[in-house]
């Protein structure tokens, strides 16, 4: 006994280091596994702290370019106001409200943390749970993807970015309504890779990518990106392409997260077929 | 000795907070990110007990990971890191360690020995770091590109911080 005490003593360097070695691939691999969900919520009151003030202070720095964004968002708006819509056709504008009912509605959000240089990238938004963010909720800016929420808690939302190894967004071609999937490879934050193209699809550089609406998570026609080259595979039943983002992932100040007015409706309907 | 901890509590804060308000958001071409946050290991004086470099070293990692919500990522890295850096002061220093200075720096134990120390020990941090993130074999040489970036970019930062903020101890001595 007095021997192993004696043994412990003499190599503790080499126990200690195991320890807290064990300790620390513990945590990672259990929170790496459930995408640091858990300990977010323990911890984003520290961290989201002190990153809404470090981005409060950066903000300022791109205040004019900010600005000019919102005045386009806010022309583009204007123009789809109904006072702005010259009414040619009474028959229709007379109808009922009920036809025009809402599908999708938008919570506007501003991003505080962001990251683009790993192969699994989240941001952090500053809308909570008390907002009504849930998760499984798209987020857009603009009229163009961004990522989805994966987590919230009552003031932030954690939100799994396209740029991340898990994320298969279902999509289509614009001029066909082909439908194909967009994944991102990792390295360049600005190029992904459209999978599942059919062999007789004529694909140009140029072509524009959307999201196909089947997913309910974001609404039919968000813009993706545009094809850059196509990649004839020979050995397999599909080609692929690659695309550049027309979103700005390094860039994102406001986003939107989509809310579905008909996702309980449509899950029900669903699971009462599959019943 | 007061001084010497109240020295190192300000550098462990200041590399804590310069890593993840600052490099973290660089992004330099897509495969590089600097992790100079590790410098305050290097640093640590040659009499810092052994446990105490342990301790210290999953006190930094956490802290980082903390602010990437990576938990346990650089923790454990940076132990792995803090754990050679007994047996790398003893394979690559020729003369008795009682020939050293305080703590390691770029003037007191020259050109060649500190480029050798903090060159192997931040190769051990940043392999660690790149392939317990990636944990599989598929891009296995596109991370090694990733290493030994980061790895130049790490060494020039920490260059840079000898030459501008420690020259000043050489001349004291």
């Amino acid at each position: 006994m007095r021997n192993l005490f004696l043994f412990f003593r003499r190599h503790y360097f080499i126990f200690l280091f195991l320890i807290l070695e064990v300790i620390s691939l513990i945590l990672f691999f259990h929170y790496n596994k459930y995408q640091n969900a858990v300990m977010f919520r323990w911890t984003s009151g520290i961290s989201g702290g002190v990153l809404s003030v470090y981005r409060d202070i950066s903000q300022y720095f791109s205040l004019t370019k900010a600005n000019y964004i919102l005045g386009e968002e806010n022309a583009a708006l204007h123009a789809r106001m109904p006072e702005s819509i010259y009414i040619t056709d009474n028959n229709i504008h007379s109808r009922a409200d009920t036809l025009f009912q809402s599908e999708y509605h938008f919570i506007n959000a501003r991003v505080i943390s962001n990251t683009v240089q790993l192969r699994d990238n989240y941001m952090m938004l500053n809308k909570g749970s008390l907002q009504g963010v849930e998760p499984h909720m798209g987020v857009t800016t603009g009229n163009k993807i961004v990522g989805q929420v994966v987590n919230v808690s009552p003031h932030f939302s954690w939100v799994l970015s396209l740029l991340h190894s898990e994320s298969k967004i279902s999509a289509k071609f614009l001029k066909n309504n082909q439908m194909v999937s967009v994944e991102w490879p990792g390295r360049n934050y600005r190029i992904g890779i459209v999978k599942e193209i059919p062999k007789h699809l004529r694909i140009n550089p140029g072509d524009t990518v959307i999201t196909s609406g089947n997913s309910e998570v974001f609404p039919n026609g968000i813009l993706i990106g545009v094809i850059d080259k196509l990649k004839v595979r020979e050995d397999e039943n599909f080609n692929t392409a690659s695309l550049i983002f027309l979103t700005d992932f390094n860039s994102l100040g406001y986003v939107e997260v989509v809310v579905d007015m008909f996702r309980e409706e449509k899950k029900q309907l669903k699971a009462s077929f599959s019943e | 000795m007061g001084n010497l901890i109240l020295r190192n509590s300000v550098r462990f804060l200041f590399l804590v907070l310069f890593q993840v308000l600052i490099l973290n958001h660089l992004n330099l071409g897509g495969y590089t990110n600097p992790y100079f946050y590790i410098y305050f290991i290097l640093l640590l004086p040659f009499a810092t007990p052994r446990w105490l470099l342990l301790i210290l070293a999953f006190i930094l990692g956490l802290s980082i990971d903390i602010f990437t919500n990576t938990y346990g990522l650089n923790a454990a890295a940076t132990l792995i890191m803090a754990f050679c850096r007994p047996y790398v002061i003893r394979i690559i220093s020729r003369e008795p360690e009682e020939a050293f200075g305080i703590q390691p720096s770029l003037w007191s134990e020259g050109f060649q020995w500190f480029t050798l120390y903090s060159l192997i020990l931040v190769l051990i941090h940043h392999i660690a770091l790149f392939y317990l993130e990636l944990f599989r074999f598929t891009e296995f040489f596109s991370t090694l590109l990733r290493v030994l970036t980061s790895t130049v970019f790490t060494m020039v930062l920490i260059f840079l911080s000898e030459m501008i903020f420690r020259a000043r101890e050489r001349t004291r001595k």
